[in-house]
C-alpha cells in the first residue's frame, strides 16, 4: 500500500504544480521546435538569393548575364537586381548575398580576347549563399574562357563588325555564321552525345512527406528530445528523494509504518510512471505533428525500456549524490553529455571519430538508434529487439544499484 | 507504555546519546528537556525507529520497535522537529497522503482529516497550499499529521520551536487535550516554561545523558531548595575565584572571567548572610541576580550552566 500512497502523492505534486510540469515538456520541446525550424528550411521553401548586378558594360555580354534571371526556374532562386555604384553601399548594409560587377568595356576586352576581370563582392554576414554567386560566375566565367579559345577568329571578327560604323553586310554576317557553324560541327564529335546525361525526377509529395521540411527534421530531432525530455522527468522525480532527505520528510516517513523498502518500492516506482507518462505525452505531441513513429507494439516496448533506463540512471545518480544541489548538478551534466553523445543533438555519424565508442554507453544512443530504424528505415519491432534488450538490462540494473546504495544509506541512518 | 533501556548511540568519537533509561507510563506527559545537542532528537529518533541504536532497547507497548518495525510504528505518531510538509499540496492532500500509509481511505480518512484540521484551527485553510502558510500554520499541520491515526503514543520532539505564541499555544493546548484522552506523550523540549507547565514527570538531559528524572516538586527539591545568584564582574584571577568559593554557604557552580553562578546551600547562613560578604570589597561585583529554585536552577545546579547556553 505504502509504495502505491508515494506513486499517488508524487503524480499528485505534478498535477499541483502545472507550471513546473509543463516546464519539464517544454524544453525538450521547444528545442526540438527550433531545431526543426532552424534547419528545416521552412517546410521546404526554397531559398531565393538576392544578387545586385552592377553592369557598367551595358553591352551583348553583360546583358546576356542579366536575362539570366528570367527564366522561370532562375527567377525562383534568384533574385537579380540592376543597380549603379550605389550597389557597394548595398552591400555595406547587407541587402544583398553579392554584388556582381561587369567592368566598362568587358564585352570589348572579351571579343578581343584581352584579360579581363569580372567583380564579385560577398556579403561577409552570410555563410553559403555569397559562395552559391561566387562559383556561379566561376563557372560562367570558365564556358566564356573556353569559348573565346574555340571561337577565337570568329569572335575577332564580330569585334570588326563591332567596330564599322555602319550596320554589317548581309554577306559579312552569313560568312560568320558559316564559320561558326563550320568550327561547331568540328566539335560536334567531341560534345555529342554527352557523356553523362542529367535527368531531374520530381518525387511525389507523400512519399517526401517526412524527409522534408519541419517535419522531416522533426522526424529526426523529437525522438532524441522525447528521451532528453524523460530524462529530465526522472531528474525531477528523483531529485525529490534528496529534498526529502534534506527537508526531514524521509525521515518522517519512516516513523509511519513504512520500511525502506516500502519507500524504495515507490520512488521507483513513481520514476518509472512519470517517465513512461511523459514519453507518451512526447509521442502523443509528435502524432498531432503528423509524425510516424512506427508500429505501436514497437514503440511502446521502446518507450517502456527508454523510460526503465532513464528512471534507472537517474535514480543511481541521486543515491550516490550527497545533497540535491550536488545531484541535480551531476544529472544535468549527465543528461546534456548523455544527448549529445546519443544523437539528440546530431547524428551519431557526425559525432568525431574518437567520441564514437562512448556513444553505446548511453542509453540515449540505443533508443534514438532503435526510433530510427522504425522512422527513417521502416524497421519492425524485431529490429529493435535488441534495442530494447540492452535499455531494459541497463535499466534495471542501474534501478536495483540506486536502490541497493540507497537502501544502505537509509539503514545506516544517512537520512 | 514506552520502556527505554540503556540506549547508546554515537557518531564517530561523538557519543550523542549515553546509557539513556526511562519509563513513560500510559497516559502520562512525560518531558526530555536540555539545551540543543543534548542528545534529545537522537533519543527520539531511536525511539521511533528512524535511527538504529548501538546498544539498548526501546519497547512501547511492550514489543521491541527494532522486532515489530511496522506493528509498533502503527500505535505512535511522531510530530518531528523539522516541519515535514509537502508545500506544493493543500494541507488535505498532505493529511491524504499521510492518512493512506496508516491503512485509512474513504470516509474515514475524510472524517479524520476534517476532525485534525479543525482541531488545529485550520479547518478553513484546507484546500490551500501549505506554501501559503505561516510557520505557525505549517507546525499545527505538522502536528495533525502526528494526530491522525489516533495513536496510542505521541511522540513530540520541539513542536513549537520558531513559532509565534498564538500557534504555541494552540499546540500546547492540542497536546493537553490529547493527553487528557489518555494517549501517552514523550515531549522533548529545551523551553523550561513548557516542560514545568506541560508535563507529569521530566527528564533533564544533558551530553547525551539523563542527569535526573522526576516531577516538578522533586526536581526542585533536588535542587536543595536553593536560590541560584548570578554575579557579574571580574571573576578573572584565581584570587577572586578562591574568594568566591570561600564563601561560607555557598557553592560555586561556575566562574568564567566575566560570570559567576552561585548555589546557596540551604543548610548554610542565607542568602541575606551571604550578600554582604559577596559586595564586601575585595570581589568587584558589578551586577546579582537571584533566581528563585525552578528548572532553570535545577539544570544550573546540575551542570553548572543556564539551559539556553
Amino acid at each position: 500500500m505504502a509504495p502505491l500512497g508515494i506513486l499517488r502523492r508524487d503524480l499528485l505534486r505534478y498535477l499541483r504544480n502545472p507550471l513546473r510540469t509543463a516546464l519539464l515538456f517544454a524544453v525538450p520541446l521547444v528545442m526540438a521546435a527550433v531545431f526543426a525550424l532552424a534547419f528545416g528550411g521552412g517546410g521546404g521553401e526554397q531559398i531565393s538569393i538576392k544578387v545586385l548586378l552592377f553592369d557598367e558594360d551595358g553591352t551583348l555580354l553583360s546583358r546576356l548575364a542579366d536575362g539570366v534571371g528570367t527564366s522561370p526556374e532562375a527567377s525562383r532562386r534568384l533574385d537579380l537586381v540592376p543597380v549603379g555604384e550605389e550597389g557597394y553601399a548595398m552591400m555595406e548594409k547587407g541587402e544583398a548575398s553579392a554584388l556582381v560587377h561587369i567592368p566598362k568595356g568587358f564585352t570589348d576586352d572579351y571579343l578581343e580576347g584581352r584579360p579581363t576581370t569580372l567583380e564579385v563582392v560577398k556579403n561577409p554576414s552570410e555563410r553559403f549563399l555569397p559562395k552559391v554567386v561566387e562559383e556561379g560566375v566561376g563557372i560562367g566565367g570558365i564556358v566564356l574562357s573556353v569559348a573565346s579559345r574555340v571561337f577565337r577568329s570568329e569572335l575577332q571578327q564580330i569585334a570588326q563588325l563591332k567596330r564599322g560604323t555602319s550596320f554589317p553586310a548581309d554577306a559579312a554576317v552569313a560568312e560568320l555564321s558559316a564559320q561558326f557553324n563550320g568550327t561547331l560541327r568540328g566539335l560536334e564529335r567531341y560534345l555529342f552525345p554527352p557523356v553523362i546525361d542529367l535527368e531531374s525526377v520530381e518525387l511525389q509529395e507523400d512519399a517526401t512527406e517526412t524527409d522534408s521540411g519541419v517535419l522531416g527534421i522533426l522526424t529526426y530531432v523529437l525522438p532524441g528530445f522525447s528521451i532528453m525530455g524523460i530524462l529530465f522527468l526522472a531528474q525531477s522525480a528523483t531529485r525529490d528523494i534528496l529534498i526529502d532527505r534534506e527537508s526531514g520528510m524521509l525521515r518522517h516517513l519512516l516513523t509511519a509504518p513504512v520500511s525502506p523498502i516500502d519507500f524504495l518500492l515507490g520512488k521507483c516506482l513513481s520514476v518509472f510512471v512519470v517517465t513512461i507518462v511523459g514519453f507518451a505525452i512526447f509521442i502523443g505531441i509528435g502524432l498531432a505533428a503528423g509524425i510516424r513513429w512506427g508500429p505501436a507494439p514497437a514503440v511502446i516496448l521502446l518507450m517502456l525500456a527508454s523510460s526503465l533506463a532513464a528512471a534507472g540512471l537517474l535514480l543511481l545518480i541521486m543515491s550516490l549524490a550527497g545533497s540535491e544541489r550536488q545531484g541535480d548538478t551531476i544529472a544535468t551534466i549527465v543528461i546534456m553529455v548523455f544527448s549529445m553523445l546519443g544523437g539528440a543533438f546530431i547524428p551519431v555519424s557526425q559525432i568525431p571519430g574518437f567520441l564514437r565508442p562512448l556513444c553505446a554507453v548511453t542509453p540515449v544512443y540505443w533508443s534514438t538508434e532503435a526510433f530510427a530504424k522504425l522512422m527513417l528505415n521502416g524497421g519492425s519491432l524485431a529490429d529493435i529487439l535488441p534495442n530494447v534488450a540492452v535499455l531494459a538490462a541497463v535499466g534495471a540494473a542501474l534501478l536495483f544499484g540506486g536502490a541497493a546504495i540507497l537502501g544502505r544509506r537509509i539503514r545506516r541512518g544517512a537520512v | 507504555m514506552i520502556r527505554v533501556e540503556r540506549l547508546c548511540k554515537s557518531f564517530d568519537s561523538l557519543r550523542a546519546v549515553d546509557d539513556v533509561s526511562f519509563e513513560v507510563a500510559e497516559g502520562e506527559i512525560f518531558g526530555l528537556l536540555g539545551p540543543n545537542g543534548a542528545g534529545k532528537t537522537t533519543t527520539i529518533n531511536m525511539i521511533c525507529g528512524v535511527l538504529k541504536p548501538d546498544a539498548g532497547k526501546v519497547l512501547i507497548g511492550g514489543k521491541d520497535i527494532w522486532l515489530q518495525p511496522k506493528t509498533v510504528k502503527r500505535s505512535f505518531g511522531v510530530v518531528p522537529q523539522e516541519i515535514a510538509v509537502y508545500e506544493d499540496l493543500t494541507a488535505r492532500d498532505n493529511l491524504r497522503f499521510w492518512g493512506s500509509l496508516y491503512g485509512l481511505s474513504g470516509a474515514e480518512l475524510r472524517s479524520r482529516i476534517d476532525d485534525a484540521l479543525t482541531r488545529v484551527g485550520l479547518a478553513d485553510r484546507a484546500d490551500a497550499k501549505v506554501k501559503e502558510f505561516s510557520g505557525g500554520m505549517k507546525r499545527r499541520l505538522n502536528l495533525c499529521m502526528g494526530l491522525l491515526h489516533r495513536p496510542q503514543v505521541l511522540l513530540l520532539d520541539e513542536p513549537t520551536v520558531g513559532i509565534d505564541p498564538q500557534a504555541r499555544l494552540n499546540i500546547l493546548e492540542v497536546v493537553r487535550e490529547v493527553a487528557a484522552s489518555g494517549t501517552t506523550i514523550l515531549y522533548t523540549t529545551h523551553y523550561m516554561d513548557e516542560a514545568q507547565d506541560l508535563c507529569d514527570r521530566i527528564a533533564i538531559m544533558d551530553h547525551g545523558k539523563i542527569l535526573t528524572v522526576g516531577t516538578l516538586d522533586e526536581l526542585t527539591k533536588l535542587a536543595g531548595e536553593a536560590e541560584v545568584l548570578k554575579l557579574s564582574g571580574a571573576f578573572a584571577d584565581a584570587a577572586a575565584r578562591s574568594r568566591l568559593a570561600s564563601i561560607d554557604g555557598v557553592r560555586v557552580l561556575k566562574a568564567d572571567d566575566r560570570v559567576a553562578v552561585l548555589s546557596i546551600e540551604a543548610e548554610g547562613p542565607g542568602l541575606l548572610a551571604v550578600l554582604p560578604t559577596l559586595l564586601a570589597g575585595d570581589l568587584e561585583v558589578e551586577d546579582v541576580s537571584i533566581q528563585r529554585p525552578n528548572l532553570q536552577s535545577v539544570f544550573i545546579s546540575l551542570t553548572g550552566k543556564e539551559l539556553r547556553d
